[in-house]
């Protein structure tokens, strides 16, 4: 894997990143509705010189263009504007939600990835048999129900008939004070239900996915080659099979990186996860211009940054791509 | 001397759509020490069942070894326990298929390959299979195999493969080596190279050979005696020079006839007429039946002729049998 093809999809990711902003700034001026209104609404009453003076502060009267080339030349030193709803520098409050965000879809991707592929792997072993079935109903199911569902059934089942997991949060309130280790842990206790609610869909895809990849790779010669050397039942599968059957899968995965993360959205709305998904809903809500596009723009980034993960993965994984570009 | 290998009145069926078919009906055959055995027959004769049986790799289900023997050097090996089986692949037994391209797996170097098979069956290093591995991919005739045992079979042209694949299966010094075709995905001068190079391996190894062919090129070249398969029966067996000269059952004289000979004016080139019956629709009679110019008498249609010596070498033909071919 070269360097040039990485320094190439890193500078058409950037490039992408920009569209991405013009675009998000584009698409939500043209939305209806006026934020001077909100703010105003926030504040108590409107009056048309309060409006203007509202205007005026936050530079909505300016025209379209110029509001977009202040916002990109703030982008691109890092700085993502003033919140109209927060009072706070938009990369202030992304820095507060990202990092509870990036650990629940990464728990939920690697989660879906590993059971997934291994639910597929041994429903792979006999296509007819009890595995295989579990897991195309499974996967049925898992790709059926909607996340917000599986999620407050799962607070349900584990939170309230049989109370394991905390039913919302990320922290105990109690642990504020606590060491960083017994804190660690309580995060991870706290993460279970959601990263488990956001993986269930993904996880059913991935072991049909895994299941169908492997069946057909698991009839190719190099698998009887590896038979006929005397190769183990395991090896086959997990060493000769898997490998070539996680091609398609890692496809998959980098593709759905996106779905993942405003899956993630919701299953934080649904526990109170103190993420950005929670922050979007309420920028949204408060047509807070600055955050919305603040919370946008570090999805496509987390997205753009999947992709290229994704692609480099491949070409580890397939060494027939390698010195192609 | 008892021969290496023996196979016994073994018979294979497989489960379809047509209900159980018998693929393999009673066959005999044996291979001495250092010998080549050439077996020769159209598609779906049953030559790679009768390779794949002895492997133990029928895949199963559908396929099933419903009655016979495999003895190797005394060993009987239907019912072996898997682990044994496993032990005797690459080992005692080894196997080169007829498809380069797609008989190595794509995603693991050559150099790892052929080292996977060596660590299998032999108590050594990692590093120390690799240079064993190295020092094989030089023995079958591949130039700068330090740097060739790093490559992908994607990076390596058809008869580069197949000599990698030869260098696999050689690798354990096996008794026994099965070819299945090894030359027909490969242009002719390629397939002259492959075949001196098995010739040197039997030599070096004192490997016993089973060439499976319907290339009666490659058999006068390479056996030392020769089986005719005809629609998952053995029809004729005997020695090479035998068989080439004096063909006794019509099928194999038609084999022999269409060996197009050089510097004769032949517009077109001979052929049997028809094609295999498919197993299903077998009768009571001659298989070859339907196909054969002396299928006058009765008995061909209603009784399976027997493998019995009239003379020359063994041979199952009512016409044979009755002299009057």
């Amino acid at each position: 894997m070269s360097a040039s093809y990485l320094m190439k999809r890193v500078g058409y990711g950037l490039l992408l990143m920009l569209g991405v902003v013009i675009l998000n700034f584009l698409l939500i001026r043209l939305a209806p509705g006026d934020p001077a209104v909100v703010i105003a609404g926030e504040m108590g009453g409107a009056t048309e010189e309060m409006l203007e003076s509202i205007r005026e502060e936050y530079g909505l009267n300016k025209p379209l263009l110029t509001q977009l080339w202040i916002y990109v030349s703030g982008v691109v030193r890092f700085d993502l504007g003033q919140s109209f709803f927060f009072n706070q520098p938009v990369t202030t409050l992304i820095a507060q939600r990202i990092l509870p965000t990036i650990l629940l879809v990464i728990t939920a991707q690697i989660l879906s990835i590993l059971l997934g592929v291994f639910l597929g792997v041994i429903a792979s072993r006999k296509p007819g048999g009890v595995v295989s079935a579990f897991v195309s109903v499974f996967a049925t199911i898992g790709y059926a129900v909607p996340v917000f569902w599986t999620g407050i059934m799962l607070i349900i089942l584990f939170a309230s008939i049989l109370p394991i997991f905390p039913v919302e949060g990320m922290l105990s309130v109690k642990l504020r004070d606590a060491n960083i280790f017994v804190q660690a842990l309580d995060v991870l206790h706290h993460l279970v239900l959601p990263a488990f609610t956001l993986a269930i869909i993904y996880l059913a895809q991935y072991a049909r996915l895994g299941r169908a990849s492997m069946l057909e790779v698991l009839g190719s010669d190099y698998i009887r080659t590896a038979r006929a050397k005397g190769a183990s039942e395991r090896s086959v599968l997990f060493k000769h099979a898997l490998r070539n059957a996680a091609l398609p899968i890692l496809t998959v995965a980098g593709l759905q990186f996106g779905n993942l993360i405003s899956g993630a959205l919701l299953v934080e709305t649904v526990f109170n996860w103190p993420g950005m998904g929670r922050l979007a809903f309420d920028s949204i809500l408060r047509r807070d211009y600055p955050t919305i596009m603040g919370v946008l723009f570090f999805a496509s980034f987390m997205v753009v940054v999947a992709n290229i993960l994704t692609d480099m993965s491949y070409r580890w994984a397939d060494p027939r791509l390698r010195g192609k570009s | 001397m008892a021969p290496l290998l023996c196979i016994e009145k073994l018979r294979v069926t497989f489960r379809t759509r047509y209900g159980e078919v018998t693929a393999l009906d009673s066959i005999s055959m044996h291979v001495n020490e250092g010998e080549t055995l050439g077996v020769v027959g159209e598609s779906g004769c049953g030559k790679s069942i009768t390779a794949l049986a002895t492997m133990g790799l029928i895949p199963s289900p559908p396929g099933r070894i419903a009655d016979g023997s495999i003895q190797l050097a005394g060993e009987e090996l239907i019912g072996a326990n898997s682990a044994r089986l496993r032990k005797l692949r690459g080992g005692d037994i080894a196997m080169i298929f007829q498809e380069p391209m797609t008989s190595l797996n794509p995603v693991f170097t050559v150099g790892d390959q052929i080292a996977e098979a060596i660590t299998l069956h032999q108590n050594v290093s990692a590093d120390r299979a690799f240079t064993d591995a190295v020092a094989l991919l030089d023995r079958v005739g591949i130039p700068s195999p330090d740097r060739r045992a790093r490559d992908y079979p994607h990076q390596l042209s058809g008869g580069m493969r197949q000599r990698v694949m030869i260098a696999m299966a050689v690798s354990c010094r096996p008794k026994v080596l099965i070819a299945d075709e090894p030359t027909t995905a490969l242009d002719v001068t390629v397939q002259a190279q492959i075949f001196d190079l098995l010739n040197e391996i039997q030599r070096d190894f004192g490997a016993a050979i089973i060439l499976i062919t319907h290339d009666m090129g490659a058999i006068s070249e390479m056996a030392d005696r020769v089986a005719v398969m005809y629609a998952g029966r053995v029809i004729e067996e005997g020695s090479a020079d035998s068989i080439l000269d004096q063909p006794q059952h019509p099928y194999a004289r038609g084999l022999i006839d269409c060996i197009p000979t050089l510097g004769r004016a032949e517009r077109t080139l001979k052929e049997i007429p028809g094609v295999v019956p498919p197993l299903h629709l077998l009768g009571a009679g001659c298989a070859f039946a339907e196909r054969c110019a002396f299928n006058d008498r009765a008995r061909c249609t209603t009784e399976k002729p027997r493998l019995i010596d009239h003379g020359h070498h063994p041979a199952a033909c009512h016409g044979v049998e009755e002299s009057r071919l």
